[in-house]
């Protein structure tokens, strides 16, 4: 059983608390899990297909509903109050969540207000955000006929429009190129920098190994390791140098018989 | 599949057959047999109407006079109007609906056998819709005195086969003259005026008023009496057909065939073309990006009710479906005012009841697609709007076209007829709120491109717009035509119907959850 966490006592230096989460689809893919993301870090959430990194960060977002557990945003019980703890996350999927037939304006317009941004600071926002991520051109297209990675960078803008506390990214770099993953990266830095937490996931090692202040290894819907890189060395071992190695040695040790 | 030569014809046609057959018994699973049940007894009925009409008719042949070939050949033109609105519209959607187009055009197969097979499907399909109807009635003649009859099934092949020639031509030439981004669009709404003009076309003396003294058919009816219809030897091609006579049968099967073929090979090289400049093309072109940006609608409920008129204005084929039914609006508007200048009670009552009906149809739709069609519903379940605040907006942007659509016809009502004109926008506006609500409490989530022709929809929620609509058109019809208390009756069954199927936000929400 997990301890009960009396968030109205926690400092408000934890970004995200998680305490004995479960769910349980056809089997069980979040088991007893607990987490905690320090505020203004950059958390790398690493496991193998299947491992539960979805299904955790989908019951963090208020996506889908934990069997037990409790989740705590920034002090605030996600599960007693999901509005609060909504105000405060953004949530980008590996599918970016657009409207084919929207714009990116008028895609960032109606994301400012479903987070009800004041309207003349979403709009200097969106223009930011776009230039930013080199969509300027595209602000008035219709991203149907976008590529994959415009599409992702255009949720991107949409993940940032409301200037969330916690951003929460399912695989962020999937179908970018080198020269957009390196913006989103810098992107991503740059918000870590000025104080907004991330968690995000990824299967690319090195991204987490160079990004990461702090990374978690899920397996099998349990959390295996979790720290800096050089106490995940320690716990995997000799031998265990580049966080592939400590990934391996992890998920190996923690795999089912 | 390996009983043909791979990457023939036949090799290509079985894989589509394969595809469709399990697109639909995908489709079906877990619906439960009350459909095929439904559709069997309506089956039953019709089979029951074609041993009446064989037996009516066991005696009795068709003579093939002035009278006779006018008729069938004006059935036989508006069964192929009604025919191309849809390969029209099947036509350019094949263009923009990838699935494995990408895949067959990267392989070495002929773009020409990748568009007749495409274009057979589409032919079969339509075809298929009439012989479903047709044979039921037909059959039973044919069986019980009259075999030569069964020609009318070769005569309805033919026409599907003509109608997908000229669908193809017509949407290759819009993608010529219009382009991509357009063609889409124009296709869908052409094909939407195509398949109402035969309507518009019988109800010109509505739209004409005095100025047309008699109906076409009657017009025609009576030129066959007096001897004045005269019409060439080709016009009784399709009557001849339909009896049974070989060669006309064979003359139209040959024709439609030809121009099927003519048309799958001239456009197979421009098919693949076209559909790779389809791709991605339909994006409006960038304006002028210093063009300073429109202010940003303020909170949640804006946002939401302006991001969903934009996905309405931007869907081709739900705009096309809309103005199929403003188009049989116009007449119908058209004897209102008629009516309401010279106070015909009755016309000006069932006027009024279909216009209330109407709005809650409309309604009714358009809130289905803005409640249950959601792209993005991650998107707004990790918002801290409260899904109520988004339903409710989602809700005013489908009344909103209702509205507009409306305000003509309702309008034009009040300045003759005042209190006529205030009862039916009251009908229409109450049967548009109520279905569109039954949409807010019954909603059934699934993908966009799944709701044309609102495949996927819940039938309860179907019957339940339909009953109250109904109920509603009632009262109103009694209302305009001065029964206000008998109109009561109708109005407390809608009413007690519409408070059976209420339900609260967090008995929506459970269902949305239990559904996801």
């Amino acid at each position: 059983m997990s301890p009960q966490v009396a968030w109205g006592t926690r400092p408000l230096t934890e970004a995200l608390i998680v305490r004995g989460l479960n769910k349980t689809f056809a089997k069980p893919a979040v088991s007893d899990l607990d987490l905690t993301v320090h505020a203004g870090e950059l958390y790398a959430l690493l496991g193998p297909n299947g491992a539960g990194k979805t299904t955790t960060l989908r019951m963090v977002a208020g996506l889908t509903k934990p069997d037990a557990g409790e989740i705590s945003v920034f002090g605030i019980d996600a599960r007693q109050d999901p509005a609060g703890a909504k105000g405060l996350i953004a949530w980008a999927p590996d599918e970016a969540m657009i409207y084919d037939r929207l714009t990116p304006l008028e895609y960032l317009e109606f994301v400012a207000g479903l987070w009800s941004v004041d309207p003349a600071v979403a709009r200097t926002r969106a223009e930011a955000l776009l230039a930013q991520l080199g969509l300027a051109d595209e602000a008035r297209r219709r991203c149907e006929g976008f590529s994959r990675g415009m599409k992702q960078k255009v949720a991107l803008a949409g993940a940032l429009i409301h200037d969330p506390k916690l951003l929460i990214l399912d695989e962020p770099l999937t179908g970018l190129d080198a020269a957009a993953a390196r913006l989103v990266k810098d992107m991503l830095q740059a918000r870590v920098e000025a104080g907004c937490t991330v968690i995000l996931t990824t299967h690319i090692l090195e991204v987490a190994e160079r990004m990461a202040d702090r990374i978690g290894i899920i397996a099998g819907g349990r959390l295996l390791a979790e720290g800096r890189l050089d106490e995940l060395r320690a716990k995997a071992g000799d031998g265990a140098g580049t966080l592939e190695d400590v990934f391996l040695q992890l998920t190996a040790e923690g795999a089912p018989a | 599949m390996s009983l043909f030569k791979p990457a023939g014809t036949l090799w290509l046609l079985a894989h589509e057959i394969r595809l469709a057959w399990r697109g639909f018994r995908s489709g079906r699973a877990g619906k439960g047999p009350g459909a095929l049940i439904g559709l069997a007894i309506l089956f039953g009925f019709a089979c029951l109407g074609g041993v009446m009409i064989a037996l009516g008719v066991h005696d009795h042949d068709i003579p093939v006079n002035p009278l006779s070939v006018a008729i069938a050949g004006l059935v036989s033109l508006v069964v192929l109007t009604l025919m191309l609105s849809q390969t029209l519209s099947a036509s350019a959607e094949a263009l923009y609906e990838r699935g494995d187009l990408d895949l067959l055009f990267s392989s070495p197969l002929e773009p020409r056998r990748v568009l007749l097979v495409r274009a057979l499907g589409i032919a079969a399909s339509v075809a298929l819709l009439f012989l479903v109807f047709v044979t039921p009635l037909l059959l039973p003649s044919v069986l019980y005195g009259h075999p030569a009859w069964a020609g009318l099934f070769g005569v309805l092949i033919a026409l599907a086969l003509i109608a997908t020639a000229l669908g193809l031509f017509l949407a290759m030439a819009l993608f010529a003259l219009i382009g991509p981004r357009r063609t889409r669009t124009v296709a869908q709404v052409l094909a939407a005026i195509v398949g109402a003009a035969f309507f518009l076309a019988s109800q010109y003396r509505n739209l004409m008023g005095e100025a047309a003294s008699e109906s076409l058919f009657a017009s025609i009816a009576r030129s066959a009496y007096d001897g004045r219809l005269v019409l060439p030897p080709v016009a009784g091609l399709p009557l001849r057909a339909m009896l049974g006579e070989p060669l006309p049968l064979l003359g139209l099967l040959a024709f439609g065939a030809g121009l099927f073929w003519l048309a799958a090979n001239a456009l197979g090289r421009r098919f693949s073309d076209a559909a790779a400049a389809a791709q991605g093309s339909s994006t409006r072109r960038a304006r002028g990006v210093t063009k300073p940006v429109a202010a940003f609608a303020a909170g949640a409920f804006r946002a939401t009710v302006r991001k969903e008129l934009r996905l309405i204005g931007r869907d081709a084929a739900l705009l096309s479906q809309v103005l199929l039914r403003v188009l049989y609006l116009i007449p119908l508007a058209l004897v209102l005012a008629r009516s309401a200048s010279k106070v015909e009670a009755a016309a000006l009552a069932g006027g009024a009841g279909i216009v209330a009906f109407m709005a809650g149809q409309v309604a009714g739709s358009l809130a289905w697609i803005t409640l249950s069609a959601e792209d993005t519903p991650d998107l707004l379940a990790v918002s801290p709007t409260p899904a109520s605040v988004l339903w409710r907006a989602k809700l005013v942007a489908a009344l909103i076209p209702v509205a507009i659509m409306l305000a003509g016809p309702v309008l034009a009502l009040a300045w003759f007829q005042p209190l006529t004109g205030v009862l039916t926008a009251i009908g229409a506006g109450l049967s548009a709120y109520c279905c569109a609500q039954i949409n807010v409490w019954h909603q059934k989530p699934g993908k966009r491109a799944d709701f044309r022709r609102r495949r996927g929809a819940s039938w309860f929620s179907a019957l339940a717009e339909l009953l109250v609509a109904a109920l509603i058109s009632g009262a109103t019809g009694l209302a305009v035509a001065g029964l206000p208390v008998w109109a009561l009756l109708p109005l407390i069954v809608a009413g007690a119907l519409v408070m059976a199927l209420r339900r609260t936000d967090d008995q929506i929400a459970r269902t949305l959850r239990m559904a996801g």
